[in-house]
């Protein structure tokens, strides 16, 4: 099946770039045969966040491949079209409690979003249902659950992170409303592996065409997304907004800014936001739901993937539902 | 039918990081990367990743000719760049440098039960956990002066007395990108004969003070550093 209209079209080049990418890759290795790292503790300390992040990271991107591929070869496209008939006001609260059953973290829930749109599912509902799974998938909630035990706000953490997650990723998909596929989507470069299927290939090789394709493709924005966050984490101490820990506002903010930069794990996330005493339930809070949604990581994804405006539109939305309900539980709660 | 430069590139991708992952299984690595409640995460991803790249080996012939193109080629060396850093660069663990850019565990949401801590060996996660919780305090404070003895690394800075360092740990809940300090002030170490980031197995009597654990030190020694640098919860 066509993916998405107007593919780019490929630039076909000699096997140079190829031999110079291997030479590169062996000079490298060759180098770091001598090198040591522990002499420049910054830079070991990259290597550690940079390199654990990905090994953490990739199986999830590899789980998400592998139900988007599926999803692509075994799963009829009359189903998804027949979900878009729905009316959104039950199409995207549906969508979101799906997230329910998909317990993986961000990274793995973008191919997945990616391959329910281009089949037929509404990218507004597709939208939804990759924002929610991060927050409000069982391991994550349990998570929650144990970093906050024993603490009098354990409740309104785990509901509110919750409840907030919901209505974000649901708000998130209402901004979307009714745009097309190719509005939502961006296009890939001529996707030469998704034509194995269309053209009567196997279906066993179509499969393994789309879960390598799309492991490939989501694999290398990854990697800039986890160089990113372990620079910052190298680089930006955490004391750096324990100045700002009073302000109402401007802490809750300091704190999304810290998930951003942080890119964590929406299933261990909780247990560095608990860490964060000396800010209020609405701060640690705010961590909690905006960061499984917007990150470093995720930022180089989501414009991998979707099509120019719409990392934008995350951000903002996300952000005003994050903020606005953070600070009523913050009023409520004291 | 003829080979497909762009399959044969994903092959590539594909079975150097199923290669990674068994490498990690193979040298018993995968604590410097992921707590016990990840580390699944290794055989899994090696045995799905080289189910794919023997997948995709099957059928690299393409009825057409699929050239590779400049950016497929430097995606699989960005690709493959995180598993050739891994691969050449011996085991390491945070060190100092860390300790001094995040949270530390005792402020966390981790706390240890007083019943945990009324009888049996006391570790240092047990002790600092502790730290949070009325109930846990009143029970490690009724065993001050117990016996403990603690494995952690050396860190320092130029205020430190001579005789003191700080014995550090992390703790990681899924992998290190959330590592969090766990830490105790030991006193009565031999003057100026540790080093920052040394590890060292401290043997003393603990006693809990503030917001602080002090162990007064009755013997300090060298240690290789643990084949689990990181403690887990």
């Amino acid at each position: 099946m066509a993916d998405i209209a107007h593919p780019l079209p490929p630039r076909t080049v000699s096997r140079a770039p190829l031999y110079a990418v291997v030479g590169a890759l062996i000079a490298v290795a060759a180098l770091l045969q001598f090198a040591d790292p522990a002499r420049l503790p910054a830079a070991q300390n990259f290597v550690l966040v940079f390199s654990s992040l990905l090994i953490e990271a990739m199986p999830f991107i590899l789980l998400g491949a592998l139900v988007s591929a599926f999803i692509e070869v075994f799963v009829p496209a009359r189903m998804f079209e027949k979900l878009a008939l729905l009316p959104r006001p039950l199409q995207l609260p549906a969508s979101a409690m799906a997230g329910m059953a998909f317990p993986v973290c961000e990274c793995g829930s973008v191919p997945v979003a990616r391959r329910l749109a281009s089949k037929g599912l509404a990218p507004g509902a597709a939208v939804t249902f990759m924002l929610a799974a991060p927050i409000l998938n069982p391991i994550v909630l349990a998570s929650t659950w144990v970093a906050y035990r024993g603490r009098d706000i354990m409740w309104p953490m785990l509901l509110g992170r919750a409840g907030l997650g919901l209505l974000a990723a649901i708000a998130v998909g209402w901004v979307i409303g009714s745009r097309s596929k190719t509005e939502v989507l961006r296009a890939r470069p001529a996707d030469v592996e998704e034509h194995d299927h269309s053209h009567g290939g196997r279906r066993h090789a179509a499969f393994f065409g789309h879960l390598s394709g799309d492991f490939v493709f989501m694999g290398r924005y990854l990697v800039f997304g986890a160089a990113v966050a372990a620079a910052l984490q190298t680089f930006v101490p955490q004391s750096v907004i324990g100045s700002v820990a009073g302000a109402p506002v401007v802490s809750l903010l300091a704190m999304m800014g810290l998930a951003f930069l942080l890119s964590l794990c929406s299933e261990s996330d909780a247990f560095v936001a608990a860490s964060f005493v000396q800010f209020g339930v609405g701060a640690q809070l705010a961590f909690l739901v905006f960061g499984p949604m917007v990150d470093t990581k995720l930022g180089f994804l989501y414009t991998a993937t979707f099509s120019k405006g719409f990392f934008r539109t995350v951000v903002l939305t996300v952000a005003g539902v994050t903020l606005v309900g953070c600070l009523w539980i913050e009023v409520l709660i004291g | 039918m003829s080979w497909s430069a762009r399959k044969v590139a994903n092959v590539l991708t594909l079975g150097a990081w199923a290669g990674l992952f068994w490498f990690l299984m193979a040298t018993d690595r995968t604590s410097y990367y992921l707590s016990s409640r990840t580390d699944w995460l290794v055989p899994v991803g090696a045995i799905v990743l080289s189910l794919a790249t023997i997948g995709r080996l099957l059928s690299l012939r393409s009825p057409h000719r699929e050239s590779l193109r400049r950016s497929d080629a430097w995606a699989v060396g960005l690709i493959v760049f995180p598993v050739v850093i891994v691969l050449a660069l011996p085991p390491a663990s945070l060190s100092s440098f860390a300790a001094s850019r995040r949270s530390s565990f005792s402020s966390a949401g981790f706390t240890t039960s007083a019943e945990d801590l009324a009888e049996g060996e006391l570790s240092l996660a047990d002790v600092a956990g502790a730290l949070r919780s009325q109930d846990a305090m009143e029970a490690l404070v009724d065993r001050a002066g117990s016996d403990v003895t603690f494995t952690g690394f050396v860190t320092r800075d130029s205020a430190t007395p001579a005789d003191e360092f700080v014995l550090t740990r992390f703790l990681i809940s899924c992998c290190v990108a959330d590592a969090l300090s766990v830490e105790a002030r030991v006193v009565g170490a031999p003057p100026g004969a540790f080093e920052n980031d040394e590890w060292v197995r401290v043997s003393g009597k603990f006693y809990p003070l503030g917001g602080e654990v002090i162990v007064d030190a009755a013997d300090v020694t060298k240690v290789a550093r643990p084949k689990r640098p990181y403690l887990n919860p």
